[in-house]
């Protein structure tokens, strides 16, 4: 209990330092805003172009579809909003040795790599995310129960944690390759498959965003159940137990690659 | 305090043909090395003490300190600080110690300086009245007042290296490691940096660890060196020791009239030795020989000299500890024992 709240309190404050650095350069941070309300101005055209060309599609109506791509947003721009600083490590902390300062501090090092950058750009899909959940619910007339509403809200730290673990395992691997962008990427990109019902897939790629790269169980299969209410146990059930996976797997795998990391000279 | 056993590191190198065909190659058919940049060191540093670890560039000594610090793993062999170990105690054991590497920071490069130990009072649980105290009195030793408000991106090296150094004694550590502390310093700043050190060493009595390639640090802070060469133990002892066990060297030091002393003395056909036994510098009038004392005894060194040539003002010089050492690095030391 102590550990967590230390967690939490070392969390804010890497969030706060994050914020004063990023206002210590105004104009930086002023153009960053107009910027990032203009991308997400043209995402919400582009969508809008997109969903008012698709028709019903495999037994899905258009805002069924919308509320999965809006659901699927969610749990990503958490992890992206959070814990996006995973990334630096496949990409050059490892490679420039400047992961020692990581173990040279008492904090757990995966803890620190985590929390210790926010991504102020993913307020856009998380926010774009809730909004497009928000606009297709009224129309989807979905039966509401009180188990529904709480495994719709419970799935979304768990399915975060699908991506935040694939991101962790695969970062890792640069503590034996000294990188890892690419491969990193490789993985992310899967998601892309993610964000519309998978049974509009072949079986092949069904079968991946399913039991390979599992994607899939942070938007399609949640979303399905909000949607209709079907089992459960797969819907969610899978989808805690896959982020609880991955997430061991991850820091498994982030213990190892310690062991292996050779720093850089200096 | 601090026991090192028989640390080794090995590291795998990939061999790459040159040019963008080997690169190729190796991608399809790697091939790997093994290097062993640490073999077999051992030492023993006690609590309180000043130990200077010394060696040339590649020599190994970053990987020690890493070692030493728990950011790399030994290959095999062992380390015990405090009765830790640092790979398996990591977070409990870096809570006492201090690291400094003078070419990286741990500083918070875009904001003031103030925030970056506000947040590392947080990292290390410094409590709020013990972080008041503790801010006066490192900010006594390293005068980090006129600098503390600006960013770091604009503090000056100097100023950089003693912030650094005052973020690596926040919370009060038992060892502090500095890896090339004064690298890049001017004089004033070199000095300054070593008089904080001492005073820390001498009123808290923290145990340091300095590797440097300025000898004149290893001088004035260490009685104790150890010496690595390709990842072993050349030389562990007192700077005494040092110079009594390596220090044959002599310079005569003299001044004449006479033109072109170097052929007039001719040293090395004189005592039919070679060149690397003797060395003759000139600067005008002023001439200073290198010899090693146990091939040639400084007696026939003098009588030979006065002998030859028109000497004015002249004087027999222990060879400083900085010439010693740069024959070491330049000869290798199993030479030097051969001698």
């Amino acid at each position: 209990m102590k550990q967590i709240k230390r967690m939490l309190r070392i969390h804010r404050i890497f969030i706060a330092q994050e914020l004063k650095r990023m206002m210590e350069y105004k104009g930086d941070f002023i153009v960053g805003i107009i910027g990032f309300l203009m991308v997400q101005c043209s995402n919400l055209l582009f969508l809008w172009i997109i969903f008012s060309q698709i028709p019903d599609l495999m037994g899905w109506t258009v805002n069924e579809i919308i509320f999965i791509y809006g659901f699927s947003l969610i749990p990503k721009g958490i992890d992206h909003l959070l814990f996006d600083n995973l990334w630096s490590i496949g990409h050059f902390t490892v490679r420039k040795g400047d992961f020692d300062k990581y173990l040279t501090r008492p904090i757990n090092t995966l803890f620190h790599v985590m929390v210790e950058k926010v991504q102020i750009d993913a307020l856009g899909e998380l926010l774009m995310g809730i909004a497009l959940v928000c606009v297709t619910l009224p129309s989807l007339s979905i039966e509401w129960t009180a188990m529904k509403i709480i495994l719709g809200i419970a799935v979304i730290p768990f399915a975060t944690l699908i991506y935040t673990g694939i991101k962790i395992a695969t970062s890792a691997i640069a503590f034996w390759t000294k990188r890892s962008g690419n491969i990193i990427y490789m993985f992310y990109m899967v998601n892309d498959f993610a964000k519309y019902p998978a049974t509009i897939y072949n079986n092949a790629v069904k079968w991946i965003i399913t039991y390979v790269i599992p994607f899939a169980f942070t938007s399609y299969y949640p979303a399905k159940y909000i949607l209709t209410g079907d089992n459960p146990l797969y819907n969610i059930g899978l989808s805690v137990v896959i982020s609880i996976v991955l997430m061991v797997i991850g820091i498994i795998i982030w213990n190892k690659g310690i062991g292996a990391y050779e720093s850089a000279g200096s | 305090m601090i026991y090192v056993e028989n640390l080794r590191k090995e590291f795998k190198k990939t061999i790459k043909e040159p040019g963008l065909l080997g690169s190729f190659k190796s991608l399809f058919h790697p091939k790997s090395e093994k290097i062993v940049a640490v073999d077999d060191i051992s030492f023993e540093v006690p609590e309180g003490e000043i130990l200077g670890f010394i060696g040339p560039n590649g020599a190994g000594k970053s990987t020690v300190i890493k070692m030493l610090t728990g950011i790399l793993t030994p290959t095999s062999g062992k380390c015990t600080i405090n009765g830790k170990n640092p790979t398996v105690d990591r977070k409990s054991y870096v809570k006492e110690i201090g690291v400094v590497f003078g070419q990286r920071t741990q500083l918070w490069w875009d904001l003031p300086l103030r925030e970056t130990y506000g947040v590392l009072k947080e990292i290390y649980e410094v409590p709020e009245d013990r972080y008041h105290k503790r801010m006066a009195f490192l900010n006594e030793v390293l005068d980090l007042e006129s600098f503390i408000t600006s960013p770091v991106r604009t503090l000056s090296l100097g100023q950089r290296m003693r912030a650094d150094i005052a973020a690596s004694l926040l919370h009060s550590p038992k060892v502090l490691f500095l890896d090339e502390p004064t690298i890049g310093l001017d004089v004033v700043v070199k000095d300054n940096i070593r008089n904080a050190i001492d005073y820390i060493n001498k009123t808290e009595k923290t145990t340091v660890i300095l590797t440097t390639h300025d000898l004149a640090d290893i001088e004035t802070l260490s009685k104790r060196i150890v010496m690595i060469d390709k990842g072993q133990n050349v030389f562990d002892g007192t700077i005494s020791e040092l110079k009594s066990k390596y220090g044959q060297i002599r310079e005569l030091h003299f001044d004449t009239d006479t033109a072109n002393v170097e052929q007039a003395l001719a040293y090395a056909e004189h005592f039919g030795i070679s060149d690397d036994v003797v060395t003759t510098e000139t600067d005008g009038k002023s001439v200073k020989v290198r010899f090693n004392s146990s091939v040639v005894p400084v007696s026939d060194m003098l009588s030979y000299t006065l002998g030859k040539i028109n000497v004015n003002d002249i004087s027999v010089k222990d060879a400083d500890i900085e010439e010693i050492i740069r024959r070491l690095y330049k000869q290798g030391v199993q030479d030097e024992e051969k001698a």
